[in-house]
């Protein structure tokens, strides 16, 4: 384990020390990032919650455009394998999706399941990049943004437009579906789409059986929403400064906090490579970071302490976006590097000697 | 530590024990009496001495739960907690469900929806639940794999070695089905199903896949027996789906969840979708007598706003019409799926107000308490901290006039709820909710206080206000050690994760491995729920099969 603090090398009791009062002191600190193994984001909650600070993964914009419409509206999903294995319609929306391997795993395969199972899939997009690496039928979105071409579709699967236009035949080949789904990223299509394309889900669902897969972040923020929501009844992001859980996504946006000069002390946790946030250099904050990443050096942070990273120097539970769920995976050799759930374990022991209040 | 708890009217229906007396207690177990001078006397006088109660179905964890708080996150409300009792007063979380099951004198509880296609969470989940233990219930029915084996005719021992590898990878501690083959149908394009209709593509009926779950789970001496979730939950003539499916089992041993949502029959049998229903509760207990083999919990309802949890896709996308607030989830995943719509059971509505009468009647109706569990069925039929509530109408009838005359006529017209005279007795409440519970997860080391018995006891103060008296146990110990006094936490431990110790054959393992990589792209390794991902070193204890 390596550790910084104010620049200069320090071992891990210092550093912990260091950490602990830098936190105890704090009137409002920030835990951001939380892009780490659910161990250590499980720490973090516990910290946070010992010294009434907020909490706001860096999972970014998708997270919270589906979180509120789930709260909102609700959702209707399913899995990556049960579209590879049911779909006989797929429906990609925007961009994103395009980015990794599934659009053209969809695309390469059949239906193996279900009343569809042996049939070819009809592959569509909309709004997508349409540069023919994968078979699939391309609508355009013309100069709608995403949002409201989902609306314009939505129109037209509810029978309120009809015609012979690209969205009418569109519809009518989701209309058609057997066990159809729409593959997209609530970040890209933002709150408004994904709020409309909720609807447009439960309008199909009166007919036939459609459904959708949104795409994962990379940071874990499906992990920490599934944890603060055990751990304190409430998604992300959480605030604790009134001694009981707050869920507010405004409030404590980290980055909105930050720049309204509301804390004065922050963790970052990122045992998993994450993008650092630019307040990190001149906001006190402790950096808790994978050991081997761009951020395991001195300049990060006034305290920067390294750990394990899970999957590779350590074990540990993290999102598995192939499957949908939390997995575990162990260390690749001999784990040996102190856990970011454990530093955080110390530092909360720190502070209970220092016999911080809060 | 020699522990006496000294003078208390004692309740232990396994003893023939309702006396005032004492119960000895040294390292965490039940002991005879002692000549020795105990190190620690609790003074019981006045009180109540029961064994710690014990839960089988209430949904505290798993992937529709954690949806359940991200759909509805005001359903609970949230104070400040003690320093030490992380986020014991976080309404709806895992520590809030710990701290008031403990409270109420319960130190066992029992999530019955484990999917194993996510069995980590839902066991990361569990492990988050302090002063408990727990215990999960694998789900199986839907699942293409084992349809497959089915629909191949691959005979007895296949389904057994497949059942018994599912519940030791997923580390269950029993079986359950959910409307079995309903998840499967519905993604195929059903929207009804009964016990002999055919579930598209397979060929199969939930009366196949349910037999065949019941021979494997005997086959295997799981000690819980099948835990069954019928056709068609909550439709006016579920008493018949209810009734076909214990006459299925033909005998083996079976247990039926929240039976009140199938007491109701159809008031016009020729349409019953739309002529509303009846109690049911007289028929389903004439035929829970005449079925020695078979138990059930109740699933009673309870007055207001709720939330419904189930991995009955089937049901809940039809119960999407009625979700109040009119928001609702659900999910095709993989094999099961599930959907949670909020709820409203209306205060003095006429139809909540027969359902909760009708989970009432089977309770007061039953001969045998210790085969009738209490459940709401948590959260669907209300939240478990009704428990009290439900006790106390239970044991007095003063207290159930009291209720009855708020409700509306179609509580007497349509249930005899109001006639029943029956008042439970403390030693009933006793099977209701501690032996009958303990018997029926096989767990024989606990819901008695005779000796050898874990030291898991509930001491109230005797009060004829049975709601306060068990809403708040005057002391509550779990392995010996006191977590509860005067209706707080003052220990904040964690208790253990039950775990079948059941082994798997190497050639399903095998055999799953391909077939998981062959649908997942992952093999066992992404299904696994290895101790090292748990932060307790110790979080899981063996369950033994049945000889």
């Amino acid at each position: 384990m390596a550790a910084w603090v104010k620049g200069n090398a320090a071992d891990k009791d210092a550093a912990v020390d260091a950490a602990a009062t830098l936190l105890a002191t704090a009137h409002t600190p920030v835990f951001a990032g939380l892009s780490a193994e659910l161990a250590a984001i499980r720490a973090a909650y516990r910290l946070a919650d010992r010294i009434g600070a907020s909490l706001d993964p860096v999972a970014g914009d998708g997270l919270y455009a589906e979180l509120g419409t789930i709260a909102t509206g609700g959702a209707l999903t399913t899995t990556a394998p049960e579209t590879l294995g049911r779909a006989d319609t797929v429906l990609v929306i925007g961009n994103r999706p395009w980015d990794g391997d599934l659009v053209a795993e969809i695309a390469k395969s059949k239906p193996v399941r279900g009343r569809a199972a042996g049939e070819e899939r009809s592959v569509l997009s909309l709004g997508g990049p349409a540069n023919g690496a994968s078979r699939h039928v391309a609508y355009g979105v013309g100069n709608a943004s995403l949002d409201v071409a989902i609306g314009h579709l939505r129109a037209f699967v509810r029978g309120n437009l009809a015609g012979e236009d690209a969205f009418g035949d569109l519809a009518k080949r989701l209309a058609a579906a057997k066990f159809g789904v729409v593959l997209f990223d609530a970040g890209e299509i933002g709150d408004a789409g994904t709020e409309m394309l909720l609807g447009l889900l439960k309008d199909l669902a009166e007919t036939t059986r459609f459904f959708a897969l949104p795409l994962a972040d990379p940071f874990q923020g499906r992990a920490v929403t599934q944890l603060s929501a055990w751990t304190t009844g409430q998604a992300p992001r959480v605030g604790f400064g009134r001694h009981l859980p707050e869920h507010d996504p405004w409030c404590f946006d980290s980055d909105r906090q930050v720049a309204a000069g509301e804390v004065d002390a922050a963790l970052w946790l990122s045992s998993l490579p994450s993008p650092r946030p630019n307040w990190l250099g001149s906001l006190p904050t402790v950096a808790i970071v994978g050991e081997g990443s761009a951020d395991a050096r001195p300049e990060t942070a006034e305290i920067v302490i390294t750990v394990g990273v899970p999957g590779s120097s350590i074990g540990g539970s993290v999102w598995n976006e192939r499957r949908g769920v939390i997995g575990y995976v162990p260390a690749s050799g001999q784990a040996t590097a102190d856990t970011a759930a454990d530093v955080i374990a110390d530092i909360a022991k720190k502070i209970e000697q220092k016999g911080a209040s809060c | 530590m020699l522990i006496r708890i000294q003078g208390g009217r004692v309740v232990d229906p396994t003893d023939g024990r309702d006396a005032v007396g004492d119960v000895w207690i040294e390292n965490g177990r039940i002991v005879a009496p002692s000549e020795r001078t105990p190190d620690r006397t609790v003074d019981a006088t006045g009180c109540v001495v029961m064994a710690g109660g014990v839960e089988v179905h209430s949904h505290i964890a798993g992937g529709n739960v954690v949806m359940s708080r991200l759909l509805l996150p005001d359903l609970y409300v949230s104070e400040s907690a003690p320093n030490g009792h992380p986020f014991a007063h976080a309404g709806g979380s895992g520590s809030w469900v710990g701290a008031n099951y403990a409270k109420m004198g319960y130190t066992t509880a029992v999530e019955p929806a484990l999917p194993p296609s996510n069995a980590l969470a839902t066991h990361l989940e569990l492990a988050d639940i302090p002063l408990l233990d727990r215990g999960a219930l694998a789900v199986l029915g839907n699942d293409d794999h084992l349809l497959q084996i089915l629909r191949d005719g691959e005979g007895k021992n296949a389904v057994r070695d497949l059942v018994a590898h599912t519940l030791s990878h997923a580390r269950g501690l029993g079986v359950k089905c959910i409307n079995a083959g309903g998840a499967s149908a519905f993604k195929d394009g059903v929207l009804k199903l009964s016990l002999d209709d055919e579930i598209p593509v397979y060929g199969l009926s939930t009366r196949k896949i349910m037999t065949a779950l019941l021979d494997a789970v005997e086959e295997i001496g799981v000690p819980h027996p099948l835990h069954v979730h019928c056709n068609n939950l909550g439709l006016p003539g579920a008493d018949d789906s209810f009734v076909a499916t214990l006459d299925a089992a033909e005998g083996r041993r079976i247990h039926f969840a929240h039976a009140q949502f199938y007491a109701y029959g159809a008031v016009d049998k020729e349409n019953p979708l739309t002529g509303g229903f009846r109690s049911a509760a007289e028929r389903i207990t004439e035929a829970m007598e005449a079925h020695p083999n078979a138990t059930f919990d109740v699933g009673q309802v309870v007055f207001g706003q709720t939330v419904t949890i189930s991995l009955d896709i089937l049901r809940q996308f039809a119960g999407r019409k009625g979700a109040n607030p009119k928001k609702w989830v659900l999910t095709a995943g993989d094999a099961e799926g599930g959907g949670v719509v909020p709820f409203l059971y209306k205060p003095r509505g006429g139809v909540s107000s027969l359902q909760w009468a009708i989970g009432l009647e089977l309770m007061l109706l039953s001969k045998d308490p210790e085969r009738t569990i209490l459940t709401t069925d948590h959260p669907n039929g209300g939240v478990f901290t009704e428990y009290p509530r439900i006790i106390h109408l239970l044991m007095s009838r003063e207290e159930r006039e009291k209720e009855i005359a708020t409700l509306p006529a179609v509580v007497g017209e349509r249930s005899s709820l109001p006639t029943i005279e029956r008042e439970y007795s403390l030693s009933e409440i006793a099977q209701l909710t501690r032996s009958g519970p303990a018997k029926l997860l096989g767990l024989t080391d606990r819901g008695h206080l005779r000796v050898g018995a874990k030291a898991d006891v509930a001491v109230y103060r005797d009060s004829p206000d049975r709601t306060a008296m068990f809403s708040r146990a005057k002391l509550v110990l779990k392995d010996g050690e006191t977590i509860v006094e005067d209706g707080e936490i003052t220990t904040w431990r964690f208790g253990r994760t039950l775990e079948l110790d059941v082994e798997a054959d190497a050639a399903i393992v095998r055999r799953s491995e391909a077939y998981l990589q062959d649908r997942f792209g992952q093999g066992l390794d992404s299904f696994a729920v290895p101790d090292a991902a748990f932060p307790e070193t110790e979080n899981f204890e063996d369950v033994a099969c049945r000889a």
